[in-house]
């Protein structure tokens, strides 16, 4: 018989290999513990309501609990042929276009102009940065002022200059441009910082190197600190295309999606339909059309980033 | 629910735990029964003056306690009403516009009030004007109270009026021509409105005046799920075009939003002002010179455009018949004080309080108190009213009209596809 005696030596491994495991499984439970209030909210606010969103969309659920039950893709077909739908994607991809160039582009600028050592840089970071921290409600408040067409600012400035009045939030051909600009002056100021502390990461080596090299401001500008900010970039980008292609709360409290529904999100479209309109069935398919969408446009910028940075 | 107190906080922690918050939180479950909860969506001058009604009926002793709960006119209001009913815990009644019930009743998040327990509380059908009544029906059965009619009608600057020569004649007025006349020759007093109207980025308002004079050429406007809407094209198309005439920037600013509209008017830069009765109280804190009319009959027959606040039942899934009885005291308490809630301007609906001496001696109110008899209230629909997106639509597809670059026929079409595309869809309610 080959039995295996232990030796003294292997009976000591064997005890430390096990109260290792024993460790191991007592930390893993205590993380669990540790996570579980986090756990427990998620599943219960998000994946529950998730899924059971994904199950009213297949059904002709309504407000007051009198639709129709099950209903298969229906509400997805009525959707993909409802104008205002498309209508509202619309609106939403162009305020996504319109504001994503604005505050990549010009949070950069605000970054290197205040990286450039001006005095007070204080007060410039904090003039960029407060904006965002204000609530949308007080932000839509002074701005819907500001927009007044016969009280406001804006066109008391204009008035000054001989132009005529203009009717920011009425007109639908300037409508969104203003949502545009409020949203700008609002959230700027987050990509700047992220910018700013990206700008500050880069040593001050490479420039001096550079400037020995002989290469002047905009030389250096180009070859170093816009490569260096590429992840920063990719980043910022991604968070603002999310973060446009979700637009709400401005653009309902300043226009409620007018005029002429020129500036209607889709996810106002959304929340009209559910809420105001009563089908909580269709909503929901709309919203799950939108989710696609958005998780569309994460896996094709994912992939773009993951191949400019393997290049 | 309103006091947390720590022991409160551990007993709800302790229901979560079980499992029974959800249960556990319906109003009937724990409250006295002599506890009424009361929604309203009354903010500004009005939620002072329903403020200090709810305080009277309290103060009254009549064996029970009623909390108000204020929440944001319009959608936000009506939402949270909808899901409450909806899920069996609303509030013992609410506040809600006749022109909401269409949109409320069928669904059954409203019940019904019982007649002969109105009457034990001393109101009946004859106590309101019939009109009033009628729209606060469904299929036949009472779904509202009325407190109040609140139409749109014609402020005008006395001082101003005077000085062009025109009180009478505002007075007798019955033709469009006569209108722009008039508004004509108040701008020449003035020198820069004749008339103040705002409108813009409000359908609401859109659709009061343009309502009211549609509704003034004896046209009607009738939607019924699945059918077309019946509606009269050519009385569209005219009284769009003589909105738009009058907003052209002589006349009436293009350009006039609520606040501006009001401002002008109150500072003297126009002779009339058109606004909803509750426009008033700012109005005469201003003191300034100011009476007011019903909108004048441009189009031939009497209409006016009016939605009215009424009490309901929302619908609760424990229903306690003792704070129901509490519910009706309540309710006769407070129209039997009306009187005061018509120094907002409101029409009262109770007609003890409106034929009173103590009303028919408030000026202007009283001039506009035959309204009621010649009101016209959102069409029936379940997707129309006050605060709703029917008013948006009308509003996406005629402020480019009112705006003066939009063609009216266009824009009323716009209007007409759209309410045919909601009354095709399957009725939510």
């Amino acid at each position: 018989m080959s039995t295996a005696i232990d030796t003294p030596a292997a009976t000591a491994e064997k005890v430390t290999a096990q109260g290792k495991a024993r460790a191991k499984r007592g930390e893993t439970l205590t993380g669990w513990a540790f996570a579980a209030p986090f756990a427990v909210l998620f599943v219960l606010f998000l994946v529950v309501p998730a899924l059971y969103g994904l199950y009213l969309s297949f059904t002709g659920e309504t407000l007051t609990g009198a639709g129709s039950g099950l209903v298969g893709l229906a509400n997805y077909g009525d959707a993909l042929r409802d104008p205002d739908m498309w209508k509202s994607l619309g609106n939403t991809l162009w305020f996504t276009v319109l504001s994503t160039i604005p505050l990549v582009v010009l949070s950069l600028a605000l970054a290197l102009l205040v990286n450039l050592g001006l005095p007070g840089r204080w007060l410039w970071r904090l003039s960029f940065f407060l904006p965002y921290l204000l609530a949308s409600t007080v932000v839509v408040m002074f701005w819907s002022w500001m927009y007044n067409p016969t009280l406001g600012l804006i066109n008391g400035v204009l008035a000054k200059f001989g132009a005529a009045p203009v009717a920011w939030l009425q007109d639908p051909k300037v409508a969104m441009l203003s949502v545009v600009i409020t949203t700008l002056w609002w959230t700027i100021g987050f990509n700047f910082l992220l910018y700013l502390a990206a700008l500050q990461n880069i040593p001050e080596q490479q420039f001096e190197a550079a400037a020995i090299d002989g290469a002047g401001k905009w030389r250096q500008l180009f070859s170093i600190v816009i490569p260096q900010l590429t992840p920063t970039t990719a980043l910022i980008l991604t968070l603002q295309i999310l973060a446009s292609l979700k637009v709400f709360d401005q653009i309902y409290m300043l226009t409620n999606g007018g005029p002429a529904g020129k500036t209607r999100s889709i996810v106002q479209y959304i929340y009209e339909s559910g809420f105001t309109g009563y089908r909580f069935g269709y909503s929901s398919a709309i919203s799950y059309l939108f989710f696609v969408l958005i998780v569309l446009v994460a896996l094709a910028q994912y992939k773009l980033i993951n191949r400019r940075s393997a290049a | 629910m309103t006091d947390l107190s720590r022991r409160g906080l551990l007993k709800a922690a302790a229901a979560l735990a079980g499992g029974g918050l959800l249960v556990g939180c319906a109003p009937g479950a724990s409250r006295k029964t002599t506890d009424l909860s009361y929604w309203h969506l009354l903010t500004g001058g009005d939620g002072t003056v329903m403020a200090g009604l709810v305080d009277a009926v309290n103060a009254a002793n009549l064996g029970f306690h009623a909390t108000q709960t204020v929440l944001a006119w319009g959608a936000p209001y009506y939402t949270k009403l909808a899901m409450a009913s909806a899920g069996g815990r609303a509030p013992d009644v609410a506040i809600m516009h006749a022109s909401r019930i269409a949109g409320y009743a069928p669904g059954g998040l409203l019940e019904p009030w019982d007649l002969d327990l109105l009457a034990e509380v001393g109101l009946h059908e004859s106590d309101f004007p019939a009109r009033v009544w009628e729209k606060c029906q469904y299929d036949g059965k009472l779904y509202a109270i009325a407190l109040d009619t609140h139409p749109f009608v014609l402020y005008y600057n006395t001082e101003h009026a005077e000085k062009a020569g025109v009180t009478d004649a505002l007075h007798a007025m019955k033709s469009p021509d006569e209108f722009t006349e008039i508004a004509t020759k108040l701008q020449k007093v003035t020198g820069k409105h004749g008339l103040s109207y705002g409108y813009l980025g409000d359908g609401a308002q859109m659709w009061r005046l343009w309502y009211t004079l549609y509704k003034q050429t004896g046209a009607d406007m009738k939607l019924v799920p699945g059918q077309p809407a019946e509606v009269d094209k050519d009385a569209a198309v005219k009284t769009l075009t003589f909105v738009q005439s009058l907003l052209n920037d002589t006349i009436a600013s293009r350009s006039g939003d609520g606040g501006t509209a009001t401002s002008e008017f109150l500072h003297g830069q126009s002779g009339m002002f058109l606004g909803g009765v509750w426009e008033l109280p700012v109005l005469k804190d201003a003191k300034m010179p100011v009476d007011a009319l019903p909108i004048p009959t441009l189009f031939g027959t009497q209409a006016a455009y009016a939605d009215s606040h009424t009490f309901v039942l929302p619908r609760q899934s424990k229903v306690s018949p003792e704070r129901r009885k509490h519910v009706y005291t309540m309710v006769a308490e407070i129209l039997k004080r009306s009187v005061k809630w018509a120094g907002g301007g409101h029409i009262p609906a109770y007609q003890p309080v409106a034929k009173s001496a103590e009303y028919q001696a408030l000026k202007p109110q009283s001039n506009y108190a035959g309204i009621p008899a010649s009101v016209n209230y959102d069409p029936d629909v379940w997707f129309s009213g006050a605060g709703s997106d029917f008013q948006n639509y009308f509003a996406e597809n005629v402020q480019n009209v009112f705006l003066g670059s939009g063609d009216p026929a266009a824009g009323f079409d716009g209007f007409v596809a759209r309410l045919n595309k909601l009354l095709d869809r399957p009725q939510p309610v």
